[in-house]
């Protein structure tokens, strides 16, 4: 690596430089507390996916360059060189974790090893190092929010097809839009993801809570965040807040997308509109009696997978029981205690890698296959998409023979007609 | 030799506690400095009130409790000791009607505070041999704890002498007029010591204890300052 290469690398270092993160890079006592928390290292065993293994790489890079230790005795705290070999390292320690902060919960200090990841992945991008098809996901994003002109007849399209498909599900009221699109006034701008699955099952149950609804052009996933970009998770994130700004909605809605709501709820700033997640509506919609389940539609077990970015790392974690409540009697909890809950493995951009990461997402989540057969529950359930395609792989792989669903379309699968 | 022990008794010692100071400044006021982070970093779900959570965090240490049950055990030990050493060389320096709640002698614990402490510091020394704890371990956790050793065991030893064994030749009214010395930069060194049996212990006492004072601002000992902002970042 040239000398020009490696200033500018470290330039990308101390641009992440924040009070939290000096007080992460300043204070691990590497306890081995944390040893335990990594599903990665619970599934495999090897030292390199324990917490505090992972970011004393970080650790190492900062004492050597923003430490005067580092110039004066760098063996004291095994400063490193940063070289190819390094950014190597990195590449193994970034994409191997999830960013699910169950760490965090084991650290006496809490240190955020998401947080600490995040400068990994940003030295990656800097040495064109990471994921090249995360970048270029990230990418399209950002042009479909430049010139939204040029795709919108094809949206346009594509939506009129799903909504032949709500009406002849729900039955939506004549005159209706069954999915609303570009409705200035309304009170909820849903994002959904580029699939039916997203968007079908929350027509009808909007329609059926008579919310005045539009759904957004955009979808929700950002994939500058699973790529560790700031300039392009907030350009991805921009699109929807101006969206929502022009359309006057009071409220924003996120479909079953951890990484899109976090980034929504905790980096859109101050804003008009709240931000929801779509399992937070639907307990609303319940709570006030705007809609109705049906608890026969789902007989056998339920468990419920709560999506890290969703539940220990956003909050949402009641809403979810409550509508369960409503679809079952028999509630099969994963864990006494929401913070220790496995992640499925497949955060982070991982699943988004797709069949490159397979082998690894199959092998570091055994521990979360275990938990899911300790239930009993023939349905697990998820409200994340990563989650959901994560979950479905491990069912495949580990023959765990459960039926794998969104919380979102049991609801719209079980609701009562008015 | 009486030159190089009143180096490390004298000058040495308002060097070390000048860099631990002036470092500890330094470095906390470069942190914050730094902006704060833009998102919040909580772990949910949030229990109430976040400050009471924060401090049972910080001081309790209940997730080394529930997942190293025997490592806490040493640290709760450990920790409470270096607290009573505080206090005991606090004492050193003059009497505290506050510190007396409890009526003891000086040094408090009778010689017990330093052999517990030189228990815990092998025990933390000795797990970082084996794996997984040996592979996440740099030199300096090591220097460390055999540093804060030896600054213990040279110390409990004239504890131990006067304690256990009725060794008179030091006696804490000694210490105290060094100490008190020091403290009003008027520094004087009392015959008994730099002259008697036990002076090396004093001196080797004090010089670990410069070189461990000196190191604090600058390693990850700066944990005992910032564990309690980092754990209101979790706990909100």
């Amino acid at each position: 690596m040239d000398e020009k290469t490696r200033d500018d690398l470290l330039q990308l270092f101390r641009s992440k430089f924040n009070r939290a993160m000096r007080f992460y890079l300043e204070s691990c006592t590497r306890c081995g507390t944390c040893t335990d928390a990594c599903h990665v290292y619970a599934s495999t065993g090897q030292t390199k996916y324990i917490a505090a293994y992972r970011h004393e790489l970080i650790r190492r890079l900062y004492k050597r360059y923003f430490k005067a230790r580092g110039h004066l005795w760098p063996s004291l705290g095994e400063a490193r060189e940063l070289t190819d070999a390094t950014i190597e390292e990195l590449y193994e320690a970034a994409y191997s974790c999830t960013g699910c902060r169950r760490c965090m919960v084991y650290c006496p200090f809490g240190i955020d090893t998401q947080m600490l990841m995040s400068i990994a992945k940003l030295l990656l991008i800097g040495k064109g190092a990471e994921p090249e098809i995360l970048t270029l996901l990230a990418d399209t994003s950002i042009e479909k929010g430049k010139s939204m002109e040029l795709f919108k007849e094809g949206f346009l399209t594509g939506i009129k097809r799903l909504e032949a498909e709500v009406v002849k599900q729900w039955q939506t009221e004549a005159g209706e839009a069954a999915i609303p699109v570009d409705v200035e006034g309304a009170d909820l701008l849903y994002v959904a993801l580029a699939g039916a699955h997203s968007i079908i099952p929350a027509a009808a149950v909007f329609n059926a809570a008579g919310e005045k609804w539009t759904l957004s052009f955009f979808e929700a996933v950002n994939f500058g965040a699973f790529v560790g970009d700031p300039s392009k998770t907030k350009l991805i994130l921009d699109r929807i807040v101006n969206e929502a700004k022009r359309l006057k909605v009071k409220e924003v809605c996120v479909c079953e997308c951890g990484t899109a709501y976090r980034v929504m709820k905790y980096l859109s700033g101050s804003q008009p509109f709240k931000v929801t997640s779509i399992t937070e509506a639907h307990a609303r919609y319940l709570k006030e009696g705007r809609i109705r389940l049906d608890k026969t539609k789902f007989p056998g077990p339920i468990t419920y997978h709560d999506p890290c970015q969703i539940a220990r790392n956003a909050g949402v974690i009641d809403e979810a029981r409550y509508i369960i409540g409503h679809l079952t009697d028999d509630f099969r909890e994963m864990t006494t205690d929401a913070r220790y809950n496995w992640c499925c493995g497949g955060g982070g951009g991982l699943v988004a890698l797709g069949d490159e990461t397979l082998d690894f997402r199959m092998k570091s989540s055994r521990v979360k296959v275990d938990q899911v057969k300790a239930t009993g529950a023939t349905i697990l359930s998820t409200a994340c998409e990563n989650c959901h395609t994560q979950l479905s792989n491990l069912n495949d792989h580990y023959k765990m023979e459960v039926d794998v669903q969104f919380l979102s379309s049991m609801v719209a699968r079980a609701l009562v007609p008015a | 030799m009486q030159t190089v022990y009143y180096i490390i008794l004298v000058p040495m010692v308002y060097l070390a506690f000048g860099v631990f100071i002036v470092g500890i400044i330094a470095r906390i006021a470069k942190i914050w400095r730094e902006p704060p982070n833009p998102t919040p970093l909580l772990i949910h779900p949030v229990k109430k009130p976040g400050w009471l959570w924060t401090l049972t965090d910080t001081f309790l240490f209940p997730t080394v409790r529930r997942h190293k049950p025997v490592l806490w055990v040493f640290l709760m030990a450990f920790h409470i000791c270096l607290l009573l050493l505080l206090i005991g060389h606090l004492e050193l320096l003059a009497d505290f009607a506050l510190f007396q709640v409890i009526p003891h002698e000086i040094f408090l614990g009778n010689g017990f505070v330093g052999l517990i402490l030189a228990i815990c510091l092998l025990y933390f020394l000795f797990r970082r041999f084996v794996s997984p704890v040996k592979d996440l371990s740099v030199p300096e956790d090591y220097y460390l704890l055999i540093l804060l050793f030896l600054v213990v065991i040279f110390g409990s030893e004239m504890d131990w002498a006067r304690s256990w064994y009725e060794y008179g030749e030091m006696t804490v009214e000694d210490y105290r007029s060094y100490l008190l010395s020091l403290l009003v930069f008027k520094p004087e060194l009392p015959y008994s010591t730099t002259f008697s049996g036990h002076s090396f212990m004093l001196i080797l006492h004090v010089f670990f204890a410069n070189l461990f004072l000196m190191f604090f601002p600058f390693s990850q000992l700066m944990h005992a300052i910032l564990s309690l902002p980092m754990n209101k970042l979790r706990r909100g």
